[in-house]
């Protein structure tokens, strides 16, 4: 809590290497928002119940809000801005969840696709009572979810295609 | 069944929202998605407090850890020296504010208002704020700031022995008949008492704001359910004209009523802001979001119905209690559709409020209705047991043909259809009604059905259109999208009269120095903005159709013709004759550089004044009762439950609705909204439920982990069905509300479907496992 000296670390997300100066209790969520300025990654609770903060490090889904920054460092971070293609084609999850309809405002929507996209490689998507379960870390207000169930469904299937 | 195929089903071509197979994507009543979608799945919507500003500061809240007394000291001393912090506020050195006029429009007293309190009448109340250069520097402080209080006895919820009967609200008094008379003699009588506790919008973006001052003038990032009565409010507080302030919520996460004003920590911001000369950024915890601001109230009611041995009710008695603030009024309106569901000759209902030692509780999506209809719809299900006729059956031996409290036709009321196509799509003829009748291993299946009503709101709204030189349209508003589909139906209304693609049309929202728009709320804002967008879109093609016959330099001025079309962004004769160009051609050759016009719904004698109230406050709203019709959009929901035998757990297994809001703009969306109210009602009726910590009046599950609302584990697939027609009487384009009608009924057919799996009715939200074992 005392501790005011900021570090400079390396973050590689995207594919991108980011220098930033940070103390070391800044936490991955507010590094990207506030530092970085990649507010895709959202803030809906800042204490792991909601799921909305949801990146992928090293390929795994984990909460960002939970994460410090220097936990980060020298691994590979992906946020909701690095899914789709170098020339804006959209990965095959965020064009289900475009014809799905599985979300309304949006908010938990980065979380809930970061979430897809590894549900889906985890092999856990394999049915809709699997999509639910795997699915359910992931808070949605707007109560999109059968059609989220729908997109990852829709999606699961494009990729084993 | 989908909606589609309901539409489009033989004989019945002018169903419902015009989706009939017809209508592309880009017109209204057309499937088109999300147009703001693209931003929210990459990334790239950036919501209110998002912004990036220069010199931005981070504020945090300190609040109040008792629930009623007096602050005796603060010390800010260790908060001040710590690394970072910038200013430490406090009732003691807080700027005085001005009370702001309210949403009603009532005049303010002359009196200072202060968002940080000493008077202390909730556990939660915003008593300091400390302002750093950091986040985390601002939460190292506030953690600092030292309170001392003079704790005194508070009435923790509306069970405490000292809360009493409460306040009547006359106003909420409805009565005809003889209705206590008539129930004392009826032949069957049945009176029962239904609570529901405090509920929480949870919107998952949680409430905050950048506020910046550049002189006067001040500019807020906020969520925003209403931008102009907010700016208003600000303004107020400040002294400074209303032109000075601009609201900005471009995009909004949630709101379900929770985001139409700008409450106490917005004050607190923006002083700071003004305090420390550089933008200000608060974002409100998830902890203190269910205290920064009210959720439902906790209600009470007791529903009386007295009916003969046939089902038939002869009289309704409902009496109901909210629970409000010590020094704010909020009334939740219980008898709103026990006063309008069935027909009665002797009715009566009347309220309370009573205080306790809560933040003010607020609007929660269907406030008012979203109870009274736990408490009407549970009721007849028991009197159905009673006199044994099936619950649906005893639904339309009271059906009301007209406004029972109104006395006025419906203007329309898609109710029996309801019952009727939500029935056939579940399969309700195959039920038994006896209940423990359906099993399935130790699993006990519960059918049950419950109607919904939400009245229409309306209000007057204004729009701006340009055609741009490109051929390309633009739609200004400053209402808002939350997620139910302001920008596409927007989108779908401007293509579709001016005649261009929906993809050329560019909408923006959310800026309060666009055309002004009233309150998003009590699902008004579709019909309110598609009217006014529609007006103001013909007249823009009005203006280029006028420019196309008459200028020197128009390729068709030869043609001496009446009127052209406008067709996929082309302008041509009706007749096929002269020459066909494209919106952009036809502004080059008249040297336009575009058409700009802008429409709006107000009374034609309306005043700047009228104009001013009917945008920053709900006063100039239309009730929904005015003129000859009574409005309302409707719905029938049929849940099946299923209960574990030994552990008591209810899992809602199917779901089928039968909706009726109109025509639907953009179906695909409004189905995602029922959806999505369905959904939260299944949450309330398992799930949420604020715990009052009784010896410090504090809610004690104040977060997501332990206020539970629905998972995607807790949600089944969900049919919906639209059974609506056009409503003529309720909107320009003939859409009925959507947003607020999916939720109401939903917790009485569950706790219904319950009672038909289990045998026990549970009468008090949630329904849990304690309840049932």
């Amino acid at each position: 809590m005392t501790s005011k000296t900021r570090t400079p670390i390396q973050l590689r997300i995207n594919g991108h290497r980011h220098e930033l100066e940070v103390e070391p209790r800044v936490t991955l969520l507010d590094a990207l928002r506030d530092h970085l300025g990649l507010t895709g990654t959202k803030k809906g609770c800042d204490q792991g119940q909601c799921g909305a903060c949801t990146v992928h490090i090293d390929g795994q889904r984990v909460l960002a809000c939970l994460t410090l920054a220097t936990q980060a460092e020298s691994r590979d971070i992906t946020t909701i801005e690095g899914l789709a293609g170098e020339d804006g084609t959209l990965h095959a999850v965020q064009a289900a969840f475009l014809e799905q309809d599985a979300f309304q405002c949006g908010y938990c929507t980065p979380g809930q696709i970061m979430s897809a996209v590894a549900c889906i490689r985890e092999g856990h998507a394999g049915s809709d009572e699997e999509i639910r379960e795997y699915m359910a870390g992931n808070l949605c207000r707007c109560g999109a979810y059968p059609h989220i169930v729908a997109a990852v469904r829709q999606a699961a299937v494009e990729a084993a295609s | 069944m989908t909606v589609h195929e309901l539409r489009t089903r033989p004989g019945d071509a002018k169903r419902g929202d015009a989706s009939d197979g017809a209508v592309l994507a880009d017109q209204v009543g057309g499937r088109l998605s999300r147009v703001d979608g693209p931003a929210k799945i990459t990334g790239a919507a950036k919501y209110a407090v998002e912004q990036q500003l220069e010199g931005l500061t981070h504020a945090v809240l300190v609040e109040s850890t008792i629930a009623a007394g007096r602050v005796r000291s603060i010390d800010t001393a260790a908060a001040k020296a710590s690394p970072g912090a910038l200013l430490v506020l406090t009732p003691d050195n807080i700027l005085p504010l001005r009370t702001a006029t309210d949403w009603l429009g009532t005049p303010p007293p002359d009196v200072a208002y202060c968002p940080l309190a000493r008077d202390i009448t909730f556990s939660g109340q915003h008593v300091a704020a400390v302002v750093a250069e950091t986040f985390e520097q601002a939460v190292a402080a506030a953690a600092l700031v030292k309170i001392a209080y003079d704790e005194a006895a508070a009435i923790v919820d509306l069970s405490d022995p000292k809360a009493g009967d409460g306040i009547p609200v006359d106003a909420m008094t409805k009565e005809w008949g003889e209705a206590e008379t008539a129930f004392a003699s009826a032949p069957v009588r049945i009176c029962n008492a239904y609570n529901t506790p405090r509920e929480y919008q949870a919107p998952i973006e949680p409430h905050g704001l950048i506020a910046k001052w550049q002189g006067d003038q001040l500019t807020v990032w906020e969520p925003s359910q209403w931008l102009d009565g907010m700016a208003r409010t600000y303004a107020e507080w400040f002294g400074v004209p209303f032109e000075n302030v601009r609201l900005v919520s471009p995009y909004i996460g949630g709101g379900f009523g929770s985001k139409a004003f700008a409450y106490g920590y917005g004050a607190v911001a923006a002083v700071a802001a003004k305090m420390l000369g550089r933008p200000v950024k608060l974002a409100v915890t998830r902890p203190q979001t269910f205290t920064a601001y009210g959720g439902r109230a906790a209600t009470r009611q007791t529903v009386a119905l007295g009916a003969n041995a046939e089902g038939q009710i002869q009289s309704i008695v409902h009496r109901g209690v909210n629970e409000t603030s010590v020094d704010g009024m909020w009334v939740e309106p219980l008898g709103s559709v026990t006063s309008v569901m069935y027909a009665t000759p002797n009715f009566s209902s009347r309220q309370n409020v009573v205080r306790v030692n809560t933040v003010v509780p607020g609007a929660l999506r269907a406030p008012g209705e979203n109870p009274s209809a736990f408490g009407i719809e549970s009721a007849i299900d028991e009197l159905a047991y009673e006199v044994g006729i099936d619950p649906l059956e005893i639904r339309l031996r009271n059906y009301a043909e007209q406004d029972p409290h109104a006395k006025k036709p419906w203007s329309t009321r898609q109710l029996r259809e309801a019952f009727a196509a939500g029935a056939e799509a579940f399969g309700w003829s195959k039920r038994n009604p006896r209940p423990r009748s359906m099993r399935d291993g130790n699993q006990l299946i519960g059918w049950g059905v419950a109607a919904g009503t939400y009245p229409v709101r309306r209000a007057y709204g204004e729009a701006v259109v340009r055609i741009l030189a490109d051929g390309s349209v633009e739609v200004e508003s400053s209402s808002i999208d939350m997620g139910q589909g302001t920008y596409t139906i927007l989108a779908q209304t401007a293509a579709e009269v001016v005649g261009v693609p929906a993809e050329n049309v560019v909408v923006k929202l959310g800026d309060s120095r666009y055309a002004r728009a009233g309150v998003t709320g009590g699902s008004r804002l579709a019909g309110v903005m598609t009217g006014a967008v529609h007006k103001a879109a013909s007249a823009a093609l009005d203006q280029l159709i006028g420019l196309a016959i008459s200028d020197p330099a128009s390729p068709f001025h030869a043609l001496q013709a009446n009127t052209l079309v406008v067709a996929n962004g082309r302008i041509a004769s009706p007749r096929g004759n002269g020459p066909e160009v494209s919106i952009a051609e036809l502004l080059s050759s008249v040297g336009r550089e575009h058409i700009e016009a802008k429409g709006d719904t107000m009374p034609a004698n309306s005043t700047v004044e009228d104009r001013y109230k009917n945008y920053t406050t709900i006063a100039m709203a239309l009730p929904h009762t005015e003129g000859d019709y009574s409005r309302h959009s409707w719905c029938a929901h049929f849940i099946e439950v299923r209960v574990d035998e030994d552990f008591g757990t209810v899992r809602v297994s199917r779901v089928v609705s039968a909706l009726d809001s109109g025509r639907l703009y953009n179906p695909k969306l409004a189905e995602s909204q029922w959806k999505g109210g369905i959904i939260m009602g299944i949450g309330q009726a398992l799930l949420e439920e604020g715990i009052v910590d009784r010896r410090h009046g504090r809610i004690v599950n104040n977060n997501l982990a332990d206020y539970l609302i629905a998972t995607n584990a807790d949600i089944p697939d969900i049919e919906v069905i639209s059974v609506g027609i056009p409503d003529p009487h309720s909107s320009v384009l003939g859409g009925k509300g959507v947003g607020e009608l999916g939720i109401v009924g939903v917790a009485p057919a569950i706790a219904n479907a319950v009672f038909h799996a289990t045998g026990k009715r549970v009468r008090d939200l949630p329904i849990t496992l304690e309840k049932l074992i």
